[in-house]
């Protein structure tokens, strides 16, 4: 543990937890792990229903607490005792919101193995990278994508495979509606050539280990340094590193998020939507955990897109929360059936992951009635660093004031404390910053600094504390929320033979806040120059939708320094000139 | 002709159909589909407007006898038929307007039908024993609506049995006419053999002229494609078994034989294009979301 040789920083931002009725001062924690979280929540709430999925057509399933307790005890038991996995053991876990989630997720916390979330729509490619950094041993996937695992399965240490379907726990006819719709219909359903279990089977086999036996022995001796979870993210310089994140970690986590919201929850009385994907760590965090620990009821959306799929599960349940991302809001605006509808139990939402638009927050609260609160976080932070107060002072286009327990620092690039107005690239410590990132100390000393972590963001922060984001990390690119890091695409595109050399940016976008654009300059060698179509399918083989480029642009040269590093601020600024060209 | 059975299953079968429809949609979608009423009031214009008029004209054009000019017009003022959905989410189109112009039409149908096929039947010359009493179709449309307003509520109470009823009254659709080729075809091979040719072209063109109408009819409107295409199916597909089921009840013997023969053709033949034209239109409809994806990479040189 480094001891912090700065001084505190003078937190101006606690005037505005008391004008909020903020509780500005974070309890210790409540729990010492995420397994006990979740299992005290579970027993308190045992007959309410924690997760209820629900399809395009309305087709849902529901577990209650009891039911999410019991069945992730199972998994825990399949984990430890038939697999033979030990404490600490990676466990990755591909699935799309499902009840199938929270059971595999709580199951391997409480297993006491480490949660390595990954995005199912990975290529290949992508997996095996993940996988065998993580060294993850055993990988819980949805059917769906099955037909990626021999490629997979050949090139990691992975052992065992269980596959879930995004159906699982559903009653019997909805289960079958939806089954044979995917069979033969949409056909998504591939053919699995490797030995699996299916998630029902792992249960069950669980369930008859157990016996009568407690899983809390698995758990009962985790402490709050223990790992949790490895959240995949590319940090700022490209290749993807698995951020630790502790049991206490998340569990600080919970409870800052909570002492945010608290002015608009009633504990036991939420039903929160949660269309963004669990395996990010916003909803992760938030919805997952966050509101399990107060017993609401999580509304999950497999698929949220096209956003018409969430008009049944806005319709159908007395929807009190909602969190998502600027592009889910602006959707839900522009749909007819929203406008005509908002959710009339709706007391708040929270947007996080990318910038939410000023015109898109003040529609929003016109619309519902009811505040929307833009926070700031990263996954390094599990993630929440910052929220508006949905009590009252919240400010359009800025990122809030630090949660409690959260201490935050602009600092200029000697180290030093910016003064207020001024801008800094943002400091954070607190109960809620990573452990460092997975097997790589060198990244990891990069980023913490005297128990400090340096965001690479940069802010100003006004007189009360509220803070605004003046730059993103240096090259980063956000693609709805998602990171997207430029030397991951500029690799698969320079891989194609007509293309000599590539730079890739961010260019604003009105959908996805930001979009990835190719600048190519095509082989002299080669026949033909590449077209953006044959770009575009290239891309695809190699990367997840939406790391694929939106525009490109043929070049005959790139800027470049003078030792041959391409550089991609000149490019910016060609595309900040090109924009305000436009507006 | 028709056995008492059938003619009793046929009604059991619609009452399952119409609780089908009544749960693919809930009192909000009406709300909002009135809300911007023109997607609905094309729906009507064609369901209302076209297909009776078409039918009228080919009933005319055609020289038919009182008995098949009935049954014409009959199926011709028919509202749209349930199948339309199935065929529509097929062809990648509009699901949520097609539910929404069958549903609208089935309840216009309480007035509107009784009234049009008054109008055109007069207008036909047709005279006595051929007309079908306004009031017992009628009757026939107020006894559907019951299963199709049980069918809203058991949605708004249960989605799992809404959805689950939804998607067995679309498969039902299919599987009455299924049951009429199977039951009726093999007996009335004889008569099939020597139907004249225009009552074939009558039964098949009712159906796609209606199409061809109701695609032109939203272009003409600024409707998308993918609306048009919509429009366009749930214009042509009328609702045949509820045709069979007016004409089983009005008509014994000989008579329901002759008046039938028209509905029937329409409701074999009408699976059969529109399964063509769903081939098509989801041809046209993945052409076209795969070039907005190319489009969306982006101009070589942005000028």
């Amino acid at each position: 543990m480094l001891t912090p040789t700065v001084p505190l920083s003078p937190q101006p931002w606690r005037a505005a937890y008391a004008a909020a009725g903020i509780v500005g001062d974070l309890p210790p924690p409540n729990h010492a792990s995420l397994a006990a979280l979740v299992h005290s929540s579970c027993v308190a709430y045992a007959q309410q229903i924690a997760y209820t999925c629900v399809v395009p057509n309305g087709m849902n399933g529901s577990l209650t607490y009891a039911q999410v307790d019991a069945h992730s005890d199972a998994f825990a038991a399949y984990l430890r005792q038939t697999l033979k996995l030990p404490p600490g053991a990676r466990v990755a876990v591909q699935l799309p919101n499902s009840l199938g989630y929270p059971v595999v997720a709580f199951g391997i916390l409480k297993a006491g193995c480490v949660l390595v979330n990954t995005n199912p729509l990975y290529t290949p490619s992508e997996m095996l990278h993940q996988f065998k950094d993580a060294g993850v041993e055993a990988l819980v996937l949805i059917d769906m994508f099955a037909d990626k695992l021999p490629a997979v399965m050949r090139d990691t240490g992975l052992k065992h495979v269980i596959v879930a379907r995004v159906t699982e726990f559903f009653p019997a006819v909805p289960n079958l509606v939806v089954r044979g719709v995917q069979r033969f219909w949409s056909r998504v359903l591939p053919p699995i050539t490797v030995p699996h279990v299916r998630l029902a089977a792992a249960l069950a086999q669980g369930k008859a280990a157990l016996g009568a036996a407690s899983v809390k022995a698995y758990w009962g001796d985790l402490k709050a340094g223990d790992t949790a979870a490895l959240q995949y993210t590319g940090g700022t310089t490209g290749v993807a590193k698995g951020a630790v994140l502790s049991h206490g970690n998340l569990v600080a986590n919970v409870q800052q998020m909570l002492a945010m919201g608290a002015t608009h929850m009633t504990p036991g009385k939420e039903c929160v939507l949660t269309a963004l994907p669990l395996y990010h760590i916003f909803a992760f965090t938030a919805n997952l955990l966050g509101f399990l620990s107060i017993g609401a009821r999580n509304i999950l959306i497999p698929s949220p897109r096209p956003v018409q799929n969430l008009q049944r599960a806005v319709e159908n349940y007395p929807v009190t929360w909602i969190t998502g991302v600027n592009t889910l809001f602006n959707a839900l605006l522009n749909e007819e059936w929203f406008l005509a509808y908002p959710p009339k139990h709706l007391k708040a939402s929270i947007a996080g992951g990318t910038a939410l638009h000023g015109a898109v927050a003040e529609r929003w609260a016109a619309v519902t009635g009811t505040p929307i609160a833009e926070g700031y976080g990263l996954t390094e932070t599990s993630p929440v660093v910052s929220f508006n107060p949905l009590g009252g002072g919240a400010r359009l286009g800025s990122i809030g004031i630090p949660a409690p327990g959260t201490e935050v620092r602009l600092v200029s690039d000697d180290g030093a404390d910016v003064k207020a107005g001024e801008a800094g690239e943002i400091w954070v410590r607190g109960p809620q910053v990573m452990q460092g990132y997975w097997n790589n100390p060198g990244a990891s000393a990069d980023i913490l600094r005297d128990g400090w972590l340096a965001t690479g963001d940069v802010a100003v922060m006004d007189e009360a504390g509220f803070m605004r984001i003046v730059d993103r990390k240096k090259d980063l690119i956000l693609v709805s929320g998602f990171n997207v890091y430029p030397n991951e695409i500029e690799d698969v595109i320079a891989r194609m033979d007509a293309v000599l050399e590539v730079a890739v940016i961010g260019i604003p976008d009105g959908q996805s806040g930001e979009a990835v654009r190719a600048y190519v300059v095509p082989n002299p060698e080669h026949a033909a120059a590449p077209t953006a179509a044959q770009i575009a399918e290239h891309c695809r083989k190699y990367l997840t939708g939406y790391k694929l480029p939106k525009s490109v642009v043929l070049r005959d040269e790139l800027p470049k320094t003078p030792i041959g590093k391409v550089l991609r601020k000149d490019l910016k600024a060609e595309v900040r000139a090109e924009f305000a060209a436009r507006k | 002709m028709l056995t008492e059975l059938e003619t009793k299953l046929l009604g059991v079968m619609m009452m399952v159909i119409m609780l089908g429809m009544g749960a693919s949609l809930t009192y909000r979608d009406f709300l909002i589909a009135l809300r911007k009423p023109k997607g609905v009031l094309v729906g009507l214009v064609c369901q209302y407007g076209i297909m009776p008029f078409l039918g009228y004209l080919l009933a005319m054009a055609l020289g038919l006898p009182p008995g098949l000019a009935v049954g014409l017009i009959l199926i011709a003022c028919m509202p749209g038929g349930t199948t339309s959905n199935i065929f529509t989410y097929f062809s990648k189109a509009v699901l949520a307007l097609s539910i929404m112009m069958t549903s609208v039409s089935t309840l216009v149908a309480l007035v509107a039908v009784p009234a049009l096929l008054e109008f055109y039947s007069g207008a036909a010359g047709i005279t006595g024993d051929f007309r079908i009493p306004a009031g017992n179709v009628a009757q026939v449309l107020v006894v559907l609506l019951v299963p199709t307003v049980i069918g809203m509520v058991l949605r708004k109470l249960n989605p799992n049995v809404g959805a689950s009823i939804e998607l067995l009254g679309g498969m039902l659709g299919i599987a009455v006419i299924v049951f009429l080729i199977i039951s009726w075809v093999p007996r009335n091979y004889q008569l099939l053999t020597v139907t004249p040719w225009y009552v074939y072209f009558a039964a098949v063109g009712l159906g796609l002229f209606g199409m061809v109408l109701g695609y032109s009819l939203a272009k003409l409107l600024k409707q998308d494609n993918n609306r048009s295409r919509t429009i366009a199916l749930e214009t042509g597909i009328q609702n045949g078994p509820l045709a069979v089921l007016i004409v089983t009840l009005t008509f014994t013997g000989a008579m329901q034989q002759e008046v039938l023969l028209i509905p029937v053709l329409y409701s074999l033949f009408i699976v059969l294009t529109s399964s063509a034209v769903t081939v098509w239109f989801r041809r046209l409809s993945n052409r076209e979301a795969k070039a907005r994806d190319s489009a969306k990479v982006g101009a070589l040189n942005p000028t």
